[in-house]
């Protein structure tokens, strides 16, 4: 199966992302905002991994 | 609270009217195309997915499971993040073959009608009691706003205006077929609408409410407990069913699979939502938190979910209510429209056509229709219904569970799709009922009945562990019934169609139908011929063929073009029986072998995506391809069949056919010559002819054929037997091999003549001088005149012989010969007196004129040769009393001698002879025939060049030049250096 590259890296970070930061997230003294910054991280990787698809006609 | 009914009303119908403005505007082409494309209006429209769910419910959620909220933008982030592995395959799938909605993929996959029917079922039941939370959610709002208690008649009349907005754009006779631009456009509108009123609340509460983020840190400082609700990680355990809910939602409800798929376009706009749709849905999950505080905040004792159109009004603010009720109108409105559109599409595929369809007498397209928008009005008062009868004996929560736990049943038959190819209808029939029953029975019913009297033990409070049993349980079944059961061959083609990992291995088979017209025939009679013609034409349109087309391998594609666009308009299963039935194949030969056209269109279309190995063994099949397209010889490949196919570009060359118009067609096909020379060469035992000859365009061709047998490779499922055939035009080797051969014969003929001239000449020579003494001796006498007789014979005898040596030795020892610089009109002077010596036509009159400066390099005597034989032939042909005109001028590099007659000319006829040795005009004994040819001989010897204008005259027809040219040398000097 095919499987671009940039795909599985964006899974990568994801998975990492969702890792370290959900005790960051989760500090007691933590604005309530954080977890959309972790969002925002991963739509901009998203738009990279995404940019350069879908040359074929289907 | 500060809002009349009738103002609400107004607003709210107001709001409507906008969106049918934009939807016809949209429609009539009034609104820039540029935009109606962009990505971003497909990604807004996507934002239908964030219905009275994500607007209201999850206020209370995030009051109840803190971040746990998030599941929802979570889950439908994840599957558009990752939509290379499952979104953009299924668009692929259901662009290729229209499929429009969920259940359309699951019969066309499972190959079971079945499949379908309950796919649609199961939507059905679940979907009801989203559209009846819908109409709650508008009319509980309207009612908060108004402190009206008058709900019934405001969810009476959203009812009616939704539903005439659904009819005028959501139906049409092209259904399946295009992208509803005005109902897309719409849809994106109402998202953005959504978007903007609820920053806008968000916005509100955070510095309204809070008068900025200090403000707001600083109450939250007092309200721990609520910081504590949203940081507790309890919410984890139930945070992965939630997503996993929502992820598969995005799949398999109707409204998500409607949008994704049939409203897409381009491949652009995929990529675009797989960042833009987590977009809009962070932002939008963004205000919930600021607004369940304000909520909080103002202590009105109203429910929670409706704090977006509570806290404006409760803060004294009540614009903010309006826009949040705004807001909450376009959520619950768009999704009523996509989503009834959707379920009556499916409705109309596999619960109604499967009972009664149409007759050919029908306008089929206006029956479906009109069976659509009575489906649409049906769908949306089912969940008025429902609304009217529990919609406030269910939580919103529960409806929302009902509806989402809807779609997780056919997660293990979606991914099933596209990585368990080996997974079959019995399997994925037999997990979804299981499933489907524990889903009925301890989810659906105890939401109607009172637990407590029940038989059903579970309470649904334990929904969570509920879908996981039935999930782990559907997928079990699904697993084991496939591997104890085997699939039909039907299914496992359709299977391998679908799944990423395999090969398709479509099979090359014939059709009863032959040609379009045979198509609209054959679907005259279920469609009706208008129907039948315009469909047939429609897929011709797609393919780009032409009515005309009769190649197979056209046919095979119109079929299969069709099938998928009657798909479209009816739905897989009905589609697929209808051209089963009145487009069948002929009967499968066990030799059919695969479809090497299909194969390698997929590979072309794929190839961007081929990496490492992979894209190297692409590299080698194209280079091995180019080799034989390029290749100097014609190479035609049949298959067993006989269908064309490969025609290379030397055999478009050589035959004038273009491969695309000769490729897929069957060899009978073919025109004339071709299908004779191909055909015998086929049926003839030897594997090479030789020298085959044909005619074309008038002309006499010449071709060797070979042929090969493509032997079986051996595999079972890739059967590519056929024949390969070379055709080697050798129609040029051909005239240069009678040329050398013509050219060997006049060295035979050369070679004769000198030793004849040799043996025939000495004792010749010995008659000439007992002639000579006679003569001597015999001075008065009649044996005088005898000998001065024979003498004459001897001469003329040996005249013939040595033109004869001449000619043999034409061309020979070339380089010995004496090279001078020879002045031609000194030549022609001196051939002029010696022509004269011969009384022959004596009054003939020479016109000369010559220019000093024609000079060449050459032996004089040779062009003295030529000379003499041009003005001899010249005599001949000339009439007594006739001028001869003798030229020589130097023109550039060039010296051009002239010699004009007024004779009778040279016939076209024997034109191209009169350079052959021992050809003649003349009479018996009058010529040899050697003359031209010796005159050929010299001239190419001296790298001149000889050209006849015969007739000078056009008028008379009369006249003859005879042009020679040689190179000019100019002086001695130049001559010596040459």
């Amino acid at each position: 199966m095919y499987i671009p590259r940039s795909i599985l890296v964006l899974i990568i970070i994801v998975y990492l992302l969702f890792l370290t930061s959900i005790d960051w997230i989760n500090e007691p003294q933590g604005a309530w905002f954080r977890p959309f910054f972790v969002g925002i991280l991963v739509v901009i990787v998203a738009a990279w991994s995404h940019r350069e698809q879908d040359s074929d006609e289907l | 609270m500060n809002y009349e009914l009738t103002t609400l009303l107004v607003i709210g119908g107001g709001y409507l009217v906008l969106l049918f403005a934009v939807a016809y505007f949209t429609d009539k082409g009034w609104v820039p195309s540029k935009l109606v494309n962009h990505p971003i209006v497909y990604v807004l429209s996507l934002g239908v997915f964030a219905s009275i769910w994500a607007y209201y419910t999850s206020i209370g959620n995030a009051l109840r499971e803190g971040y746990g909220y998030l599941a929802q933008s979570i889950g439908i982030s994840l599957a558009f993040l990752f939509s290379p592995l499952l979104l953009k395959p299924i668009l692929e799938l259901t662009r290729s073959h229209q499929l429009s909605s969920l259940a359309d993929l699951m019969a066309f996959r499972y190959r079971s009608p079945w499949a379908g029917t309950i796919t649609t079922l199961v939507i059905l039941i679940g979907v009801t009691p989203l559209i009846a939370l819908q109409i709650r959610a508008v009319a509980d709002t309207a009612n908060i706003l108004a402190s009206s208690t008058n709900r019934g008649s405001i969810a009476f009349i959203f009812c009616i205006l939704i539903t005439l907005f659904a009819i005028l754009f959501g139906t049409s006779t092209q259904a399946g077929r295009t992208r509803h631009d005005g109902l897309l456009m719409a849809i994106a509108f109402e998202s953005l609408v959504k978007l903007i009123a609820y920053l806008a609340v968000g916005a509100f509460a955070i510095f309204g409410v809070f008068g900025g983020f200090e403000g707001l840190n600083e109450w939250l400082i007092s309200r721990q407990d609520l910081v504590q609700t949203l940081k507790e990680t309890d919410y984890l355990s139930s945070f992965h069913m939630m997503t996993l809910l929502f992820f598969s939602a995005s799949v398999a409800m109707p409204h998500m699979f409607y949008v994704t798929f049939n409203e897409n376009n381009t491949n652009n706009n995929l990529s675009a939502a797989s960042w833009g749709l987590p977009l809009y849905f962070l932002l939008l999950s963004l205000p919930v938190l600021p607004i369940l505080w304000a909520g909080i905040k103002a202590d009105t004792g109203l429910q929670i979910e409706y704090f977006p159109v509570i806290i404006g009004a409760a803060h004294d603010f009540p614009l903010f209510s309006l826009v949040g009720y705004l807001g909450g109108l376009s959520a619950a409105s768009a999704l009523i429209i996509v989503i009834t559109l959707a379920l009556s599409n499916m409705c109309l595929n596999h619960i109604i056509l499967p009972i009664y369809q149409p007759t050919a007498r029908n306008d089929i397209y206006s029956w479906l229709l009109w069976h659509r928008r009575v489906l649409i009005t049906t769908l949306i008062w089912a969940g008025y219904l429902f609304h009217y009868l529990y919609g406030y004996r269910i939580s919103i929560e529960m409806i929302g569970v009902v509806a989402f736990s809807a779609s997780v049943q056919f997660l293990p038959g979606i991914v099933s799709i596209l990585y368990w190819p080996q997974g079959n209808k019995k399997g994925f029939l037999a997990g979804l009922c299981i499933s489907f029953i524990l889903w009925i029975f301890f989810i659906v019913l105890p939401l109607f009945y009172d637990i407590s009297t029940s038989f059903l033990t579970f309470n649904s409070t334990y929904w969570r562990e509920l879908i996981a049993i039935s999930l782990i349980l559907n997928t079990l079944t699904f697993f084991i019934v496939s591997l104890l059961t085997k699939a039909s061959d039907e299914e496992k083609s359709s299977a391998d169609l679908c799944a990423l990992d395999t090969i398709q291995r479509r099979k090359r088979s014939g059709l009863n139908a032959k040609s379009p017209s045979d198509f609209i025939k054959s679907l005259s009679k279920p469609l009706g011929k208008k129907t039948a013609t315009r469909e047939v034409n429609q897929a011709l349109d797609d393919l780009k063929l032409e009515i005309d087309d009769k190649r197979p391998y056209s046919m095979r594609r119109l079929r299969g073009k069709l099938e998928a666009n009657l798909s479209g308009l009816l739905g897989p299963s009905f589609a697929r029986e209808l051209i089963d039935r009145y487009l069948p194949y002929s009967a499968v030969s066990k030799h059919s072998s695969s479809d090497l056209n299909v194969i390698e269109n997929r590979i072309e279309s794929y190839r961007s995506n081929l990496s490492g190995m992979a894209t190297d063994l692409d590299n080698l099949r194209r280079y091995h391809r180019q080799i034989l397209l390029d290749l100097p010889l014609g190479v035609c490949s049949l298959s067993y069949e006989n269908e064309v196919i490969m025609w290379n570009h030397s055999l478009e060359d050589f035959t004038h056919i273009a491969a695309s118009d000769v490729v897929g067609s069957q060899l009978l096909d073919l025109p004339e010559p071709w299908l004779s020379l191909i055909s015998n060469f086929l049926d003839n035992n030897a594997n090479h002819s030789f020298k085959s000859k044909f005619q074309l365009e008038d002309k006499e061709k010449t071709v060797n054929l070979h042929k090969s047998l493509i032997a079986d490779s051996g595999q079972q499922d890739v059967r590519n037997e056929g024949i390969i055939i070379l055709i080697e035009d050798i129609t040029e080797t051909e005239i240069l091999e009678a040329g050398l051969t013509h050219s060997e014969r006049l060295a035979s003929i050369g070679r004769l003549a000198a030793g004849v001239a040799h043996e025939i000449g000495n004792p010749i020579t010995g008659i000439a001088c007992l002639a000579q003494t006679i003569r001597d001796e015999y001075q008065e006498n009649e044996l005088n005149v005898l000998a001065k007789k024979i003498i004459e014979q001897t001469d003329r005898t040996s005249n013939i012989l040595q033109s004869l040596v001449n000619f043999a030795h034409a061309g020979s020892a070339r380089k010995s010969r004496q090279q001078e610089f020879v002045d031609i009109n000194n030549c022609i002077q001196e051939a002029r007196m010696l022509i004269s010596l011969d009384k022959k036509n004596s009054d003939i009159e020479y016109q000369i004129s010559c220019s000093s400066d024609a000079t060449i390099l050459g032996d004089p005597q040779r062009i003295l040769q030529v000379l003499v034989n041009l003005i001899n032939n010249a005599r001949d042909a000339s009439q007594p009393k006739s001028t001869i005109t003798l030229n020589a001028t130097s023109e550039g590099e060039h010296v051009r001698i002239t010699v004009t007659d007024q004779g009778i000319g040279i016939s076209q006829t024997i034109r191209d002879r009169i350079f052959d040795p021992f050809f003649t005009t003349k009479e018996a004994g009058e010529g040899t025939g050697l003359g031209l040819s010796l005159v050929f001989s010299i001239i190419e010897d001296l790298d001149g060049d000889i050209d006849i204008i015969s007739p000078v005259n056009k008028e008379s027809g009369r006249g003859t030049s005879v042009i020679v040219t040689f190179p000019r040398v100019s002086d001695i000097t130049q001559a010596y250096e040459k």
